[in-house]
Formats: structure tokens, C-alpha cells, sequence
């Protein structure tokens, strides 16, 4: 005979009704969307690297629908407290991460190891995990081109570029805008301030000045995220150029050309392999040839022999059979940096810690 | 131009800021109080003039507008500060974070956006002087932030009101006995210090930097503060620390511009380190700087 229970009887009562939390969670776990957050250490502009990785999610929103939910995090400081956030996001069903500063490896990285069904998309870093790929745009496809512009529209033949930290991204773009200069006029000079810093928006606009005062006349904005150096040029009436977004509206006259990134291919294939369980992290360095990197908004003043040479060159970049770093290069003190007819490989460029020759600022130690 | 030209020319603009900043600040400590929310009173100064400006209200309501905004928030810490008397240290640094926090909030929409800075005007004859001539063209906040260090100058060497907060903040109990209101100086002084931390917002968003980014103030308030110290609360070597601050920061970006080997790690710490250095000399003598040391700084004053 069975003894029932009051006991017994509300086990089997929290029993079923347990199962039936547990399936109906299940059951919401399918049709719930999928969480992509994006973690960016500047507030968003209209412009600029964190402007461009937003911009990089709107057509995966177009495309997926109610099936993805996006969360954009912005500001959020290089240190614990990015961690500590992360973690948030993730425990918060965020199943995408994409965390979009160097700074942030460790963390974002922790995350993906401890847990298998997160992805992660990590900027700029070198880390590689199965569910954890480290992204960088190569910029310097599109300087050398710049670099180009910039040369045939120079009086003084001295080119200048305000750059945040010597780091190798900015590093290869400064010298491969020097290097695409000196294709136009081999004794062209390019002197570089560094800032030290990635968002002081007063000091990046002294530095543009100093270069100006320096007889610079076409300056590369290395990396800001605010048009500091673009219009203070546009007030002085030198040439300039940023990265990332556009900024023609800040220098309707002088703005020379953006290095545009459009990280939506990327973000759009990673997505896709990840619902498809097919994610694999790796390293993704993306360029022209990717539809990542493109010059856009060229500015009309540059001389059209020039302009013809450039979209030759574009196209060769594009389709693989040009890298702005094959040898012989020299390097800035003289040595042989790359022997003639050697390409650089992906794997150097990143790690480049040394400029051309024609950098005319020594490179800080 | 050459380097040289270009220090002179931008170091009295890049100087304002700090000026500004800084001079509010004496003027706070001076009567006795101490407020480290100088950072967040600037962004606030900043944001609500951007704003002004943006929307075609023109510079000098803009000032106008930054000076009020940041002369309300600085009362809000003179309320918990002095009228609760809490710990002045614990209530400036949240004040600093409330006007950092409230810049970003009123900033959000206009991220990065760009208006027009001010017209220089040249101080005739003077502007001429080759190398040196750029240092006498300047927009007319400089020369108003001039006027303004002369007659704080003025007002603590030969004032009653300078004596006044000075009492205050030297021995706030004897002020009492002798019948001045130490609570009302004091926030007095509190709403000056904010004034002038919003005008020095103001002039690094729609003059000096005519733009608004959030965090563009990016350290400016905390120089400001430890510019008063190391000035030791003195008008004159406040102007002077300003101004060697401006003059080698730029130097220090001037310097990698002409391609000097050094590197730049070290060039960007220079003007710290040689501001340090500097004022660390002038304010060496001991007996001098207990002579200007603020008694009762930080300390709440308890009517009994």
C-alpha cells in the first residue's frame, strides 16, 4: 500500500513543476533571440572606431530581424571594471561578444574559455582561442593609396601624421603612407607627434598645429575619434585624412579621403557560423581585398594622372598581386628592413616595429 | 614658423584652461575649503556652453551659461560640505563624478559634433615684434583670464575681502568671534571656485578645442588642483605654473614635430615633470610655504 504523504506528495508536485519550468525554459531557449553585445572604450560619435563597429552590426539587424538583440555598451574604460562588465553582459544571455579594445583581451578572453557556447570577436589583439578571434583592419592598403594623394598635392614635400600610441597597427599605416608617398616624389619627409593617449582631443589638436607650423601640409589623423585634427586642418588650410569614418563634414575643402572600415562582411560571417555552430576562432586580419578596408570620399583637387595610378594600384591591392610592404625597403636608420622581391607576411606586419626611411621622427623606444 | 614661434603663440591659449581652473580653486582653498571636484565642474562648464553654441546662443552666453551650471552644482557640494559638514575630500570627489556623469548626459547627443572657436585680436604695435608677436594675438577670453589673475591679485594684497577670506580660512573660530559670517564666505568662495572651473570648461569646448567629445576635459581639473598647491595658493606662481605647463606641453608635441630624437613617452611627461620641478624650487622654503599654506583647509568649520 502507498503511503501518500503530505511529504511525498509536494516532492512530486515540485518534481513536475520543476520539469515544467526546466522544459518550458527550454522551449523559450530556442526561439530566444540571439544576444550580440558590443563593448567600446569611447562614447559613440557620429564618427570614428566606435562609430565604425556599431555601423558594422546595423545589417546584421536589417538581415536577422527579431532573431538577434543587439546591446551596445559604450565608454566603458580599459581595466577591471570592462571585466566586470563583460561578465554582466555575458551571465545576461549575451551569447556574441565583441569586445572592441586591446585592452580588453584577458578579460573577454577568460569569458570565452570558461564558457564553449559564447563567441567572441576581441579587436586588435593577438589571442586566439576556438571560440575567440582576435580582428584587425589593415589600414595600411588604404594610407598607401593616401600617401599617394597626399604627395601630388604637397607644395613643401613634408607630410605629417598625429598618431595615438606607436603601436605596429599605427605604425605600418604611417609607413606605408610614407611608402605609397615616395611613389609619387621619392624625397618626400613625414614627421610624426605621438599623443600618448587615445582620446585627448585638446592635445591632438596642438599636435596638428605643431606639424603645420612645421610646413607640414597634408595631415594623417592616426587614429582619433574625434575630427580634433581634421578641423583644426581645415582651418589652417592643409590637407587631411582620418581612419575608420568619414569626417568630410568637419572639412568640407581640405578633407582629403577616409581609410573607411566596414566591418559588417566579417561580422555578418561570424554570426552566421556561430548559430550555425560552426565557429572557429581564428585570426582575421581584413583588408580591401575583404571589403573591410576601402578609401572613400577622395577629394576632387587630386591631380586625375595621380588619381588613374591610385585605382590601378587599388585594384592590384584587391586582388592580391600588390602589398605596399615588398622589399627592398629601407629602414629609417638606414638598414635593410625587407631584401628586394620579399613580401612581408600578415604575421610580420603586425608585429612591425620600425619605420621607413622618409619617417623623418625617430621612432619612440 | 618655426618651434619657437609656435610655443609662444599657443601658450597662453593653452594656459586659460588651467588658469581659469586653477585661480577658482586658490579662491576656494583660500577660504579654508577644499573641493576636488574641480574635473566635473569643468565638463559641466564645457558641455553647457557647447550646447549654447551649437545652438546659436554665441560665446558669451555660453560663458554665461557654463558659469551658472557649474556655479549650481558647486553649491549642491557647498550644501553637503558645509552645510552638513561632511568630509570635503569624500563629497568634492562624488561632485566630480556627478558633473562628469551629467556632462556625458547632456553631451550624449551632440558626440563629437564641432562649432567655430573665437576671432583673435592682436594687441596692436606688440603683434608685430617678430617671434614673439603671436603671443599678443589672442581671443579676447585670454585677455579677460589676464585681467581676471590681476585682480585676484589685487584683491588679496589689497582688499578687505582678500584679508576677510583669508581669516577664514586661516582661523575660522577667531573670524567668527570677531563677527564674519564663515559659512557665507565660504560658500561664496565655493560658488566663485565653481564660476570659474565652468569657464575654464567653457573655454576648452567652444574656443580652445571647439568641439564636444565626452571626457575631453581629459585630466585639465586635476592639473588645475595641483597647480594651487604647488603654487602655494599664490596668484603670481599660479600664472606661472599655468603658463610653464602650456608653454612645455606644447613644446613637448613641437619637439617630436621637428624630429628631435628623444622619445616621446618622456616628451609627453615633461610638462608634469617640469612643472614639478620648477615650482617644487620656488616653494622649496619651508618656512614660506607654512606661511601660505591654508590653516584650516578641509577642515568643517562648527559654529559653538
Amino acid at each position: 500500500m502507498t503511503n501518500i504523504t503530505r511529504r511525498t506528495l509536494m516532492k512530486a508536485a515540485a518534481a513536475t513543476g520543476l520539469a515544467g519550468a526546466l522544459g518550458s525554459r527550454m522551449a523559450f531557449a530556442a526561439d530566444e533571440p540571439l544576444g550580440i553585445a558590443l563593448v567600446i572604450p569611447s562614447p559613440i560619435g557620429d564618427v570614428g572606431w566606435g562609430h565604425a563597429l556599431a555601423a558594422g552590426l546595423e545589417p546584421i539587424k536589417a538581415a536577422y530581424g527579431d532573431k538577434v538583440k543587439v546591446t551596445i555598451l559604450e565608454n566603458i574604460p580599459e581595466g577591471p571594471d570592462a571585466d566586470r562588465i563583460m561578465n554582466k553582459t555575458v551571465a545576461d544571455g549575451n551569447k556574441f561578444l565583441i569586445a572592441g579594445s586591446f585592452g580588453y583581451q584577458n578579460g573577454a578572453l577568460q569569458i570565452a574559455r570558461r564558457d564553449p557556447s559564447v563567441t567572441v570577436l576581441h579587436a586588435s589583439g593577438f589571442q586566439v582561442a576556438p571560440n575567440f578571434s582576435p580582428f584587425a583592419a589593415k589600414y595600411f592598403q588604404g594610407t598607401y593609396l593616401l600617401g599617394m594623394a597626399a604627395a601630388a598635392l604637397s607644395k613643401t614635400g613634408k607630410l605629417g601624421s598625429v598618431s595615438a600610441f606607436a603601436i605596429p597597427e599605427l605604425i605600418t599605416s604611417i609607413n606605408a603612407f610614407t611608402l605609397g608617398a615616395q611613389t609619387v616624389n621619392p624625397n618626400i619627409e613625414v614627421s610624426v607627434v605621438w599623443v600618448n593617449s587615445w582620446f585627448d582631443p585638446a592635445t591632438e589638436q596642438e599636435a596638428a598645429k605643431a606639424l603645420i607650423a612645421q610646413n607640414c601640409d597634408v595631415i594623417f589623423s592616426n587614429a582619433q575619434d574625434t575630427p580634433s585634427v581634421i578641423s583644426a586642418c581645415e582651418e589652417a588650410g592643409v590637407y587631411s585624412f582620418n581612419l575608420n569614418s568619414s569626417m568630410k563634414k568637419y572639412a568640407e575643402k581640405t578633407y582629403l579621403g577616409c581609410v573607411a572600415t566596414d566591418w559588417s562582411p566579417f561580422f555578418k560571417a561570424s554570426v552566421e557560423d556561430h548559430l550555425a555552430g560552426t565557429f572557429k576562432g581564428a585570426n582575421a586580419f581584413l583588408g580591401v581585398a575583404d571589403k573591410v578596408v576601402e578609401v572613400t570620399d577622395w577629394n576632387p583637387a587630386i591631380p586625375a594622372e595621380t588619381m588613374t595610378k591610385i585605382k590601378e594600384l587599388e585594384a592590384k591591392i584587391a586582388d592580391g598581386s600588390f602589398s605596399p610592404f615588398t622589399g627592398p625597403l629601407t629602414k629609417a636608420d638606414g638598414s635593410e628592413g625587407v631584401a628586394a622581391g620579399v613580401t612581408m607576411a600578415d604575421a610580420e606586419i603586425v608585429a612591425m616595429d620600425w619605420h621607413v626611411k622618409g619617417v623623418a621622427t625617430p621612432l619612440p623606444k | 614658423m618655426n618651434a619657437i614661434e609656435f610655443i609662444l603663440a599657443g601658450m597662453l591659449a593653452a594656459a586659460t584652461p588651467f588658469l581659469l581652473a586653477a585661480l577658482g580653486e586658490m579662491v576656494t582653498e583660500r577660504a579654508g575649503v577644499l573641493n576636488l571636484g574641480v574635473e566635473g565642474l569643468m565638463a559641466l562648464g564645457a558641455v553647457i556652453a557647447f550646447i549654447v553654441v551649437y545652438h546659436g546662443g554665441g560665446h558669451f552666453f555660453a560663458f554665461i551659461a557654463a558659469g551658472i551650471s557649474a556655479t549650481l552644482l558647486s553649491l549642491v557640494f557647498a550644501f553637503v560640505a558645509l552645510g552638513f559638514r561632511a568630509n570635503q575630500v569624500a563629497t568634492g570627489l562624488a561632485i566630480g563624478i556627478l558633473g562628469q556623469g551629467l556632462s556625458a548626459l547632456f553631451g550624449k547627443t551632440y558626440e563629437s559634433l564641432t562649432v567655430k572657436g573665437l576671432p583673435k585680436i592682436a594687441i596692436p604695435g606688440l603683434s608685430d615684434i617678430p617671434v614673439v608677436g603671436g603671443l599678443f594675438e589672442r581671443d579676447i577670453v585670454v585677455w579677460l583670464s589676464l585681467l581676471a589673475t590681476l585682480a585676484i591679485w589685487a584683491t588679496f594684497a589689497f582688499t578687505k575681502t582678500g584679508l576677510v577670506i583669508r581669516a577664514v580660512g586661516e582661523n575660522p573660530k577667531a573670524a567668527h568671534a570677531i563677527g564674519y559670517p564663515v559659512i557665507a564666505v565660504r560658500v561664496a568662495a565655493i560658488a566663485f571656485g565653481g564660476m570659474m572651473a565652468g569657464f575654464a570648461g567653457a573655454y576648452a569646448s567652444v574656443i580652445y578645442t571647439p568641439l564636444w567629445a565626452d571626457g575631453m576635459i581629459a585630466g585639465r581639473g586635476w592639473i588645475a588642483i595641483a597647480l594651487v598647491v604647488f603654487g602655494t595658493w599664490l596668484t603670481g606662481r599660479i600664472f606661472l605654473g599655468a603658463c610653464l605647463f602650456g608653454a612645455v606641453s606644447l613644446m613637448s608635441l613641437a619637439a617630436q614635430a621637428t624630429g628631435l630624437d628623444l622619445p616621446s613617452q618622456l616628451l609627453s611627461s615633461l610638462p608634469y615633470i617640469v612643472t614639478i620641478i620648477v615650482l617644487g624650487i620656488i616653494s622649496a622654503d619651508r618656512r614660506l610655504l607654512k606661511l601660505n599654506g591654508v590653516a584650516s583647509l578641509g577642515e568643517p568649520f562648527e559654529r559653538r
